[in-house]
């Protein structure tokens, strides 16, 4: 257990020391982007007023108040004041709202999104991959290939093929937004049932993309171990198939799971593809205008966002992996 | 093995099309579940056919019937924030005057005293009872309000109200304030129904500008005083605290209020305790009970809601308008029945930096502007949804016929170029010794070659358009134009800095409609006060500067014989037109009126004898639209 303990601390500071380093780029970055967004607000707000004075006027009130008038160092200060206060800021582009009330509305949309389609995407293209690498035949020629294909249309050729043939040629499914349009949010059968037909389409867009990459992956692994020595001599000791498959299995799921942890990871960044083409709401389009009006305590946080939960999985893998695998743990902790 | 495994993926193939399409497979039949639960709203999905008017129970709160909901596209992009008239950033464009450009405000929900139309500049009375009038120095404008307006809390609205609303943008520094300041003084109330707006005077003791006066009255709303106190009470006098209040209490006095709003869609539900049903106003209220605007992500979405029939009135760009019905067959239309569909209000114009090597000279500008190939933009960026120059000659006039009025045209007439003239722009460098001198196939003046970058802001497409022409006319005249395009962000900081604008050729919008235009138009385009300003919003980007042209500009706003302005508008024209220091690429509307007329129908027109303006039914004088619609099947 000592030698783990060690492990554990080696990764916890290195943990540490990146998630620092993120911190301080997450908020210098978007502030190095040319231009000036409060000017943006402020064209937003002077569009047609003609007092030359009044408008400049705007401008310093707009500048006063997200204190971009104020040196870097001290913005900076500030904002690490306020994010360990758990206070990230008033957005830039969507002024007055504030950037927790921002990402609170959206996160949840991209959760209900994302994680489910990447566990079924990530069952789906394993369970093909291993069968694939195991039966051969059938699967390895005709299913495997044909979802390699499909996987490798771009993202947003996916979403459009589906949106046509689906929602504007078949009208089986509503072609945008993460409801009906002529609805209110609320507990009834109607607006459930709505949320479930609106989800589809985004939802099917993002798995059938995801397939792909996970099959291949799975069929390399699979044969590689099943051609592995110690399977071939548990045949010669007469183990029977089922349970040499268990062995191969449980071998060849490692590298997918660490994929699939990074995934949920990332996953808050949303599905921009998906989120863009279906107008589904999420955190995917709220980073694009965010980036686009230049609003940086919303860039910051949702940027933030993501490396957390970046590093967080990897670190937990890490931690799993030496449990899992001995092997790890005692290559790191020497 | 080997059948068993083709087998085996067979139907594997099959279970995942099945999933995929399990949800399809029940909902196939679209409205079969509302008829089987006769409380439940109609369908999520309506399909194509036209609504039956369907016996509604006891209606579901939550749901929108869609026999009573007005549907829109192209207002609302993003959230919204709050309901608060007093401030600029409250991204509700059902709602509240967003600062657009263009004067025609939105009016469902708050009132201003007059209703600007943009077809004719008029201002119609709302909150205000007849006609405003100016005193003999014009220096201040008195109206009445009408006795039946009341506040949405039964309270009357009143000159008070008025006044304290001006008081208060002006105390409180709002962008309306700001904007108004220089040239409204004080807003007063004389007795409960009458008020008088008093302009700010200049050293002459006349008027500053009677025009912005006189716009005013039909571009701030009135706000009540009572909760305005409430307010200032909650957020302790502070002024970014009053901005940026969300107002959810707010009192209105317009005929709808808020009903929901999220990151998909904002509704507004019909007041039926509404003052304009009374006679000396509409007489009745608005037809729809809501007003919905479904947040979509870009104009494509938007575009697939208005063919399916989930939005009756679009305020988007849509390419080949005219496909929706001539090759899709959908009830779709426009304004006009024709083209250009719609009324064109203002010049998106490129400017010429004055600083840059060459464009300081007028026959390299003039040549420019002459090559370029109209036409081809309007057919292309604008696919002929707006006039042409041949259809409507270049000045500083928008194409509606109250401007039109403005100028005589004949004594301009041989300096509105229509483009595409090389032969002319070629002549005309030759003739001031522009010439390639060294055979690269580029002119040079003065031995240095002509070269320019044209530029307007990344993914604005039909800009984008607009200016690769430009830059294809530079090569057919031997001057090289290259196309740039920088992100909005980056642009809008650069050209509105005369100190760091290295831009060439830009591209700027132009003011649309408004009760001070063409007036404001003209300043904007050649207005020597903002020539090397920074922070600079208002126009002439290039740095252009002619004495005699402020001093027409300084005269008109007090002018009020139409001899006259019509002289000083041809001269402005005339400068215009030979000095060259921008030039107009094409018109544009203000709003691309559209409406999908599977479930409401009766939407305004230019040929329907209403003088309604195309103003999407909820800006400006547009508003009176929503009196007239009806449902295509009687309910």
């Amino acid at each position: 257990m000592k030698g783990y303990r060690k492990y554990f601390l080696n990764k916890m500071i290195w943990f540490s020391i990146t998630l620092v380093c993120a911190f301080v780029l997450n908020f210098i970055l978007p502030r190095l982007m040319p231009g000036d967004p409060v000017a943006l607000i402020t064209a937003r707000a002077v569009r047609g007023m003609s007092s030359q004075s009044g408008i400049q006027e705007v401008y310093n009130q707009y500048a006063e108040l997200f204190g971009t008038n104020k040196p870097m160092l001290e913005q900076f200060f500030l904002y690490v004041r306020n994010v360990i206060r758990g206070d990230f800021g008033t957005s830039l582009s969507q002024y007055p709202r504030s950037v927790a009330d921002i990402l609170n509305s959206s996160i949840w949309w991209t959760i209900a999104l994302q994680f489910p389609a990447i566990i079924v995407g990530w069952l789906i293209g394993n369970t093909l991959g291993a069968l694939a690498a195991y039966l051969k035949g059938g699967v390895d020629k005709v299913l495997l290939p044909v979802s390699i294909f499909v996987s490798n249309l771009p993202a947003f050729g996916t979403a459009i093929i589906l949106l046509v043939i689906f929602g504007v040629g078949l009208k089986w499914f509503p072609t945008s937004g993460g409801y009906g349009f002529d609805l209110i949010p609320n507990f009834s059968y109607a607006f459930i049932w709505s949320v479930i037909v609106h989800y589809q389409l985004p939802f099917w867009s993002v798995v059938l993309i995801a397939i792909g990459g996970w099959a291949i992956g799975m069929r390399s692994m699979s044969i590689y171990e099943l051609n592995a020595d110690y399977v071939k001599y548990s045949r010669f000791m007469g183990i029977k198939d089922r349970k040499i498959i268990g062995y191969v299995f449980r071998n060849a799921m490692l590298p997918q799971i660490t994929g699939l942890a990074l995934s949920i990871g990332t996953m808050v960044s949303g599905a921009i593809v998906a989120e863009i083409i279906f107008s589904y709401p999420g955190l995917g389009s709220t980073i694009l205008t965010a980036v686009r009006g230049q609003d940086y305590p919303l860039i910051s946080a949702t940027t933030l966002l993501i490396t957390l939960m970046v590093l967080s999985a990897n670190f937990f893998i890490e931690i799993i992996y030496g449990f899992i695998d001995p092997r790890i743990k005692a290559a790191q902790a020497d | 093995m080997k059948r068993l495994s083709v087998v085996l993926s067979i139907l594997i193939a099959l279970s995942i099309l099945l999933v995929a399409c399990a949800p399809a497979a029940t909902e196939a039949p679209a409205p079969q579940p509302a008829a089987e639960e006769p409380t439940q709203a109609p369908a999520p999905e309506p399909t194509a056919a036209p609504e039956e008017p369907a016996v509604e129970e006891p209606a579901d709160p939550n749901a929108l019937p869609r026999n009573e909901t007005l549907y829109f596209n192209g207002l609302q992009w993003g959230a919204v924030k709050g309901w608060n008239p007093y401030s600029a950033d409250m991204n509700n464009a059902m709602a509240i005057g967003d600062g657009n450009n263009n004067f025609s405000v939105q009016l469902p929900m708050f009132e201003t005293p007059y209703m600007y139309s943009l077809l004719d500049g008029k201002a119609y009375p709302l909150l205000a009872d007849g006609d405003y009038a100016w005193n003999d120095d014009m220096t201040e404008i008195t109206f009445k309000l009408k006795p039946a307006a009341h506040w949405s809390d039964g309270t009357p609205v009143t000159a008070e109200d008025v006044a304290y609303t001006f008081a208060t943008h002006i105390k409180y520094e709002t962008t309306q304030g700001a904007a108004y300041k220089d040239y409204v003084d004080t807003v007063e109330a004389v007795d409960p129904q009458t008020v008088v707006v008093k302009a700010k005077l200049d050293a002459n003791g006349k008027a500053v500008n009677p025009l912005q006066v006189a716009q005013y009255i039909s571009n701030i709303y009135v706000l009540q005083k009572a909760w305005t106190e409430t307010l200032e009470a909650r957020v302790n006098g502070d002024a970014a605290a009053f901005k940026a209040d969300p107002a959810e209490d707010v009192v209105w006095s317009g005929p709808y209020t808020k009903h929901f709003a999220d990151d998909q869609k904002v509704v507004l539900i019909r007041d039926e305790e509404y003052w304009g049903q009374d006679a000396s106003m509409w007489g009745k209220l608005p037809v729809p009970k809501y007003l919905a605007h479904t947040i979509y992500a870009d104009n494509n979405a938007g575009l697939v809601a208005l063919k399916a029939g989930e939005v009756d009135v679009s305020q988007q760009f849509n390419a080949n308008v005219q496909d929706l019905w001539l090759k899709d067959n959908l009830p779709i239309s426009t304004y006009i029945a024709e083209a250009p569909y719609m009324v064109s209000a203002s010049l998106p114009t490129a400017y010429f930096n004055l600083k840059s090597y060459g464009l300081d000279n007028v026959a390299v500008r003039k040549a420019i502007a002459m090559a370029v190939d109209y036409d081809t933009i309007i057919a292309n960026a604008m696919t002929n949804q707006s006039p042409t120059f041949n259809q409507v000659p270049r000045s500083v006039m928008n194409p509606t016929d109250g401007e039109q009025a403005l100028y005589d045209h004949d004594a301009v007439a041989d300096l509105q170029w229509t483009g595409n003239d090389i032969e002319g722009a070629k002549a005309l460098l030759d003739e001031a010794g522009i010439k390639d001198t060294d055979n690269d196939g580029w002119r040079e003046l003065d031995g240095k070659k002509l070269s320019y970058k044209a530029l307007c802001p990344n993914g604005w497409s039909d800009w984008q358009a607009a200016i690769e022409i430009v830059a294809a006319a530079g090569e057919k005249i031997g001057i090289d134009i290259t196309t740039e395009f920088p992100e909005w962000s980056v642009y809008q900081t650069v050209f509105t800095d005369a100190t760091v604008n290295n831009y060439d050729i830009f591209m700027v919008w132009s003011n649309g409609a408004s009760p001070t235009s063409p007036w404001g138009r003209a300043r904007q385009l050649m207005s020597s006060e903002f020539a090397g300003t920074s922070g600079n919003w208002n126009g002439n980007w290039g740095g252009y500067t002619n004495p005699r042209v402020d001093e027409l500009l300084a005269m008109i706003p007090g002018e009020t014989d139409q001899a006259k302005l019509v002289e000083a508008y041809t001269e402005l024209t005339e400068i215009y037109l030979t000095d060259v220091p921008s030039f107009s690429l094409m018109y544009r509307p203000d709003f691309f009126h559209t409406v999908n007329e599977s479930v409401w129908t009766n939407f305004p027109t230019a040929d329907d004898g209403l003088n309604i303006p195309p103003t999407v039914l909820v800006k400006g004088y547009g508003i009176a639209g929503l009196y007239n619609i009806t449902l295509v099947a009687a309910p």
